[in-house]
């Protein structure tokens, strides 16, 4: 437990991962490769395969066809090699509801050969570091969301794994308390652990490392935020007006504009134009009699990428709906 | 196989047995409360059986005769009517369940060392009553005949009151005898099913499951430590409803302990075992109790608790080999009323055995084909 990764081998390496359910591949012939240390995380709409594939690595659900390799050694034939090195945390909360924080954080850590004394120091550390000394004693069943993600984490952490497969740790968590999960996850980065992280957020995701966006079972893009930026085409631009339903309207069907949004009160622009896009947008806002518009470019972030390639891979032209209109992407404002 | 994480594993079961609120009134008085009260059911028909006499006789005879039938307990004496005649509307009304009638000159045959006919009316609209009652009938006037041939310390030629019963004549036990042992198994089944099959289901519902397979934890590990809570409040549960149905209805106890105690503890252990098996395949709670029900049912119907074996058609009666109570009643009925050892009862232990054998092996097969889903 206390070995280091070796760092010739990748955390994860993964060929030819297939899984499916009935007729309906989630996980369809993916490639994945993780560097050790690496803060990995896994982008893609609801339905696009990630429980599925993180599953897989953590050994809970065999793969159809294909084999990945924890730290060199197969999820198929060495489960009982990759388990000791890992923590995985479901997208449910799953420790036992009727147990004290202390009872089940004793309980997963003696049952994975964590010795007294160890259990005793590492217990203390976490709970003092993640907040929750104060409710030991309490049931895991009246703890907050935000209180119950942080006692998985910490007994996931308890036999201290060298890679964390954590399924959407902060779905439903207040942004405190995501803000407080992610300050930890960074002190493990720092620390050397390698972790592999779904989530809707994409915040969350400008956090990491890698990212990698899944769909339909297969990873489409990956990189580091900054490359899959860079990958959008075109420029972004953000009109604001007192009317922005009005503005929205004006700019639709503006050669060169490839997509318009509401995103709150403003239309965000999507611009493939050889033109300069502010000007044009101007003109087109002030013909349509828009007032009090104005226009300004700013750099695509990740909801923006988020959103484009959902919705290019879906076959869509409209690359920049709203998020929270295109059904599934669990991606919150 | 690690002893130290099987033992953890019944710690932490036990910790969250005994912050069940429900569990130990679902298990251990609930039980109770069912045997006494369905103990009663079987129970309230055989006694006090409201009985009219017709005594055309009027001797001392037919006086002693009479208080021999309200004196028993069986029968309480509630009409006096005037002749055979007047019968048929008590009966009828159900205002009685059994008529006696004693002919005239009744004495003057016994006196005269002759055979004295009397008659025994049973309403036989209750098969339960007319071949109880009539049962009961016949033993209180064999009863009334030896202790009046005793009294008179000689040999008659002829036996005395010959009494004609009405209904047939159905044997001889008292069927509360019968009956609570096959309620003590009855009600062992549905409370560990009940609870069984709740046990591995909660922990998929709760993703704990899935989390088990993470750690180093083994099948056969995951299974003693999980059933072995259970089976020690079972064994519990056994003793206490076993005790309660014998105190309570003062079941005469003519077997022998440990041939009881064996087929109660292989019946446990089917039971636990066939718990365990639904809560391993089902994929919710609510399909765990459905398949619970979907077992209760043909269990009640089929085994020979309710309906005698014997009595269903042929085609029908393989099939009572399928189910686990079965057996368990021919052992516990065996032992309890008939004080059958080992050797007589080795047939259907061996069957509680097999199905145990069966179950288990099903059970262990399961837990090792992961979570597909």
């Amino acid at each position: 437990m206390t070995e280091t990764a070796n760092p010739a081998d990748p955390a994860i390496r993964a060929s030819g991962l297939r899984r499916s359910f009935g007729a309906t591949p989630a996980v369809a012939d993916l490639e994945l490769e993780v560097a050790a240390g690496a803060v990995f995380g896994l982008l893609g709409p609801d339905g696009a395969g990630k429980s599925t594939l993180i599953r897989m690595l953590a050994t809970v659900l065999r793969p159809d066809a294909g084999d990945a390799h924890v730290f060199g050694h197969s999820v198929i034939s060495e489960a009982g090699k990759v388990t000791p090195r890992i923590g995985y945390m479901s997208q449910k909360f799953s420790m036992y509801p009727d147990l004290s924080v202390a009872e089940n954080m004793e309980f997963f850590a003696t049952i994975r050969g964590v010795s007294r004394a160890d259990r005793r120091t590492r217990a203390a550390t976490l709970l003092a570091g993640m907040g929750l000394d104060e409710f030991t004693t309490r049931q895991a069943q009246h703890l907050s969301g935000g209180m119950k993600q942080k006692l998985m984490l910490a007994t996931t952490l308890m036999h201290e794994p060298d890679l964390l497969l954590l399924d959407e740790p902060t779905t439903g968590v207040d942004p405190v308390s995501r803000r407080e999960f992610w300050r930890i996850l960074a002190g493990l980065h720092r620390a050397g652990k390698t972790v592999l992280v779904a989530t809707p957020y994409m915040d969350e995701a400008e956090r990491c490392t890698q990212i990698a966006f899944l769909d339909r079972g297969q990873i489409k893009q990956s990189g580091t935020p900054e490359q899959i930026k860079a990958r959008i085409p075109g420029r972004l631009v953000e009109v604001a007006a007192t009317e922005p339903r009005a503005a929205l309207a004006a700019v639709q069907g503006v050669p060169g504009v490839d997509s318009a949004h509401l995103l709150g009160d403003v239309v965000r622009v999507l611009w493939s134009g050889s033109a300069e896009p502010e000007s044009v947008l101007r003109a087109a806002l002030a013909a349509a009699g828009v007032g009090g518009a104005g226009t300004r470019e700013v750099a695509p972030d990740m909801e923006t990428v988020f959103a484009y390639l959902a919705d290019s891979s879906a076959g869509s032209g409209n690359l920049l709906a709203d998020p929270d209109e295109a059904p599934g992407t669990g991606v919150s404002p | 196989m690690s002893l130290k994480r099987i033992r953890l594993l019944i710690w932490k079961e036990f910790i969250q047995l005994r912050r069940d609120p429900l569990l130990i009134r679902l298990l251990l008085l609930m039980p109770v409360l069912q045997l006494i009260l369905f103990g009663y059911v079987v129970a309230v028909d055989v006694r006090n059986l409201s009985t009219a006499v017709v005594d055309l006789d009027r001797t001392a005879t037919s006086r002693s005769l009479e208080s021999a039938f309200s004196g028993s307990g069986y029968f309480t004496v509630t009409r006096h009517v005037g002749s055979e005649n007047d019968l048929r509307p008590l009966l009828d009304s159900g205002t009685v369940k059994v008529a006696l009638v004693i002919p005239e000159g009744t004495q003057d045959r016994l006196t005269r060392g002759e055979t004295a006919p009397i008659g025994i009316i049973v309403d036989g609209s209750d098969s339960q009553i007319s071949a109880i009652g009539s049962g009961y009938a016949a033993q209180i006037v064999a009863q009334f005949n030896t202790e009046r041939r005793d009294a008179l310390g000689i040999q008659l030629a002829a036996p005395g009151i010959d009494a004609r019963v009405r209904v047939m004549f159905n044997p001889t036990l008292d069927p509360i005898n019968t009956m609570i042992p096959g309620l003590i198994a009855a009600i062992m089944m549905i409370s560990l099913l009940a609870i069984m099959s709740q046990a591995v289901v909660k922990e998929r519902e709760s993703g704990t499951l899935e989390q088990m397979f993470v750690t180093p934890i083994k099948a056969t590990e995951y299974l003693i430590g999980k059933l072995t809570p259970y089976a020690a409040l079972a064994t519990a549960q056994m003793l206490l409803v076993a005790a309660g149905g014998m105190l309570w209805f003062k079941v005469p106890f003519n077997g022998d302990f440990w041939v009881v105690l064996t087929g109660l503890a292989l019946f446990m252990l089917t039971c636990l075992g066939l718990g365990l098996l639904v809560s391993l395949v089902s994929r919710t709670r609510h399909q765990a109790q459905q398949a619970v029900m979907f077992i209760m049912i043909p269990t009640m119907v089929l085994s020979g608790f309710i309906f005698p074996i014997q009595s269903m058609p042929a085609i029908i009666q393989p099939l009572t080999n399928l189910i686990p109570l079965t057996f368990a009643l021919q052992v516990l009925r065996g032992a309890f009323v008939k004080g059958s050892g080992f050797e007589a009862l080795a047939v259907p232990m061996l069957a509680l055995v097999g199905f145990g054998v069966v179950i288990f092996g099903a059970a262990i097969v399961a837990t090792r084909r992961r979570i597909s889903e």
